[in-house]
């Protein structure tokens, strides 16, 4: 294995980069998702106490949102939507106003997702659409529980997965019926491929399920000694980054790959779960946060590692990048969050 | 009982969770209500399928679906509650809001999905542990439903408490002749009598069933073997040894027991003295799923004796009996 990191304490201070190139708070409750609007120009925060803060330069703001928990936060047309355990799909605005795009009861809103001209939420087994004004446009159900979604580069599809495999729908589409990619087992999360070449799941059992479009052939990724939460292609979609190992677990979806391939690891060997990656919008990087509190960028052509916040602040639970690649948000389970300014100076 | 707080300490800071089963209609959500608006300080996310049920405010009240996943790890009776992994992973977010978490299952639910995602699932355990199951039934219909359905033997067997509610509407005899039906199943589960499910909350939260420090804590009601073995066919035995346990044989013997068995071995607990080790290795098993670990010492004076509780169906006891003798040094 290669690309491994001295810490703590190696030198030079892993925190150099957070501390002369980032702004961070703690922010006092779990921070649940992290996300950049679609400008750039405005991060938020979605934290477990239910309020979302919005950053944008210098400013951070405490957005009430949910009665309860924030437990999806996404990007909207403009600004912000959250899903929180009080059945509530919601938008926030920029400017930091809040309004209900749909109400779900006792239901909890546990994923959203959304892409250029549509929003998307899961609740239970039901998939719901919306325009980007908010206005509904279908619902979809699903065999079990929805436990991940994702559109695909375009917007046209999005993918659901369940247990017993994952569901493709086309936003579209009159007819309403999905291509089911069927596996046994209980599917955690999901990824689709930016070329449309595969889907791929996470699994209950530690290990990753992956269709071909294609052909549909099966791919198998197994060997992580823990579930993997986060899974996220290059821009380019050569490589895979996951979660769930001691490192960034990377699966190579060129020259035939990964069926056949080892990974590449990364950052790795000490033991430490990596529990959230995030690739580089625009370039071979990985940006992968852990369960003790490291934060590296990873450059995956020469395997080098650059750390960016230095252990102790509370396990990684979110990282996103804005959609120039020149911010890094991430957050802690224990409150802990910080955007990191990558951009030439 | 001993303080919740240090019912677990080798995963501190884990949220207790209750399963609260039993047959529709015999007593459990006027037990929930109970356990919620008592005034005890004590902060609960509930976890129920039936919201409309429950009659009292609770600010963290989780309307779920109960989703029984299969495992892909070639134990076939290997299942987990999807639903309930998402739900404590969603819960942990706010943790801060509240002390323990109760779940209500339907009243034909199976209690081993639910008991095996805190053994199987990592996020889960290690964030929650599994305090005990507690079963609700009803005096006057116990003996018709365990005629009627093997749900009900299930819940009986799989419980560490039972709630023995409505004992109102049966008389002194129907009391002792249904306290009889659940001890032939489980002889091991306290039996609370109650009207209106009325009990002081102690009995039934933080008791620390499945912490592997008290396995065992809690005897049978009455040691008379237990001849009367009753055609609904869940039972329960135990065995003691006196010499010391040879670890390998064992491992061995309850490995293959577990995979042979395990459809039929619903609860498996154990407490064993090793040979040349001072402290006691704790076991307990759900269908195929096993834990164990090393607890304290026994207490100064008391005897060093293994003991070993089965309950499930199909039990050949000669058969364990040997078994387990078998696993002590020669």
């Amino acid at each position: 294995m290669s690309g491994e990191l001295e810490r703590p304490g190696a030198e030079p201070s892993p925190d150099f980069l957070l501390q002369t190139r980032g702004a961070h708070r703690d922010l006092g409750a779990y921070v649940v998702a992290a996300a950049f609007d679609r400008s750039g120009a405005q991060a938020a925060f979605a934290l477990g106490d239910g309020t979302v803060r919005l950053v944008a330069g210098e400013e951070w703001r405490e957005i009430a949102v949910h009665d309860g928990a924030v437990l999806a936060l996404a990007a909207g047309a403009s600004g912000f939507v959250t899903g929180g355990d009080d059945g509530r799909f919601r938008r926030v605005t920029s400017a930091g106003e809040v309004g209900d795009i749909a109400e779900y009861g006792m239901k909890w809103v546990e994923h959203v997702a959304s892409a250029q001209n549509v929003l998307a939420c899961a609740v239970g087994r039901r998939l719901h659409l919306f325009d980007a004004a908010g206005t509904p446009l279908k619902s979809l159900d699903h065999p079990s529980s929805v436990t991940g979604l994702a559109f695909d580069t375009k917007g046209k599809r999005i993918g659901a997965s369940h247990y017993n495999g994952a569901s493709l729908w086309f936003v579209a589409s009159k007819s309403d019926s999905p291509r089911v990619l069927t596996w046994k087992g209980s599917h955690t999360a999901i990824a689709i491929h930016p070329g449309g070449e595969a889907v791929v799941t996470a699994m209950q059992e530690n290990a990753l399920h992956g269709w071909r479009l294609p052909d549909e052939q099966h791919m198998r990724m197994s060997g992580y000694p823990s579930k993997t939460r986060s899974l996220s292609f290059t821009h380019n979609g050569r490589w895979l980054a996951t979660s769930g190992a001691d490192g960034i677990v990377l699966w190579p979806f060129f020259g035939g790959g990964p069926m056949g391939k080892p990974p590449v690891e990364l950052a790795g060997g000490d033991g430490v779960t990596c529990n959230f990656v995030a690739c580089h919008p625009g370039h071979d990087s990985c940006a992968a946060g852990f369960s003790d509190g490291l934060v590296v960028l990873a450059d995956i052509g020469s395997e080098r590692i650059l750390p960016v916040a230095s252990p102790g602040r509370g396990a990684i639970s979110a990282l996103a990048w804005s959609p120039d690649g020149t911010h890094l948000a991430f957050g802690s389970e224990t409150g802990f969050a910080a955007i990191v300014d990558f951009s030439k100076r | 009982m001993s303080d919740a707080s240090t019912s677990s300490p080798e995963a501190p800071g884990t949220i207790p969770v209750t399963v609260l089963t039993g047959y529709l209609g015999a007593g459990k959500t006027t037990l929930l209500n109970r356990i919620l608006s008592e005034n005890h300080g004590r902060r609960y996310a509930v976890v129920v399928n039936e919201f409309g049920e429950l009659g009292v405010d609770n600010d963290l009240v989780v309307d779920s679906d109960e989703e029984v996943f299969e495992m892909n790890n070639g134990c076939i009776c290997c299942t987990v509650r999807g639903d309930l992994i998402r739900i404590v992973g969603g819960l942990m977010k706010r943790r801060d809001r509240f002390d323990g978490i109760i779940i209500e299952t339907t009243g034909l639910a199976n209690p081993a999905p639910v008991a095996q995602t805190f053994f199987v699932d990592e996020g889960v355990r290690s964030r929650a542990r599994l305090d005990a199951i507690v079963t609700v039934v009803d005096a006057k219909h116990l003996p018709q439903r365990l005629v009627d359905s093997h749900e009900a033997a299930d819940q009986i067997a799989f419980a560490d408490v039972i709630v023995l509610n409505k004992t109102d509407l049966v008389s002194a005899e129907e009391l002792a002749e249904v306290e009889n039906k659940i001890r032939a199943i489980n002889r091991f589960a306290e039996i609370h009598r109650t009207e209106r499910a009325s009990l002081p909350i102690a009995d039934v939260l933080d008791r620390g069933a499945f912490d592997l420090k008290r396995v065992l804590a809690m005897e049978p009601g009455f040691l008379t073997d237990d001849s009367h073995e009753h055609n609904d066919d869940i039972a329960s035995v135990s065995f003691e040894v006196e010499r010391p346990i040879d670890p390998e044989k064992f491992n061995a013997w309850i490995g293959q027991l577990l995979a042979e068995k395990g459809p039929d071995l619903l609860r498996t607990k154990g407490i064993l003295h090793y040979a040349g080790e001072d402290r006691r290795f704790a076991f307990q098993a759900v269908h195929m799923i096993a834990d164990g670990d090393f607890i304290g010492p026994a207490r100064e004076g008391e005897p060093r004796r293994s003991r070993i509780v089965f309950i499930g169906r199909n039990l050949n006891r000669p058969q364990l009996r040997r078994g387990f003798e078998a696993c002590q040094v020669s």
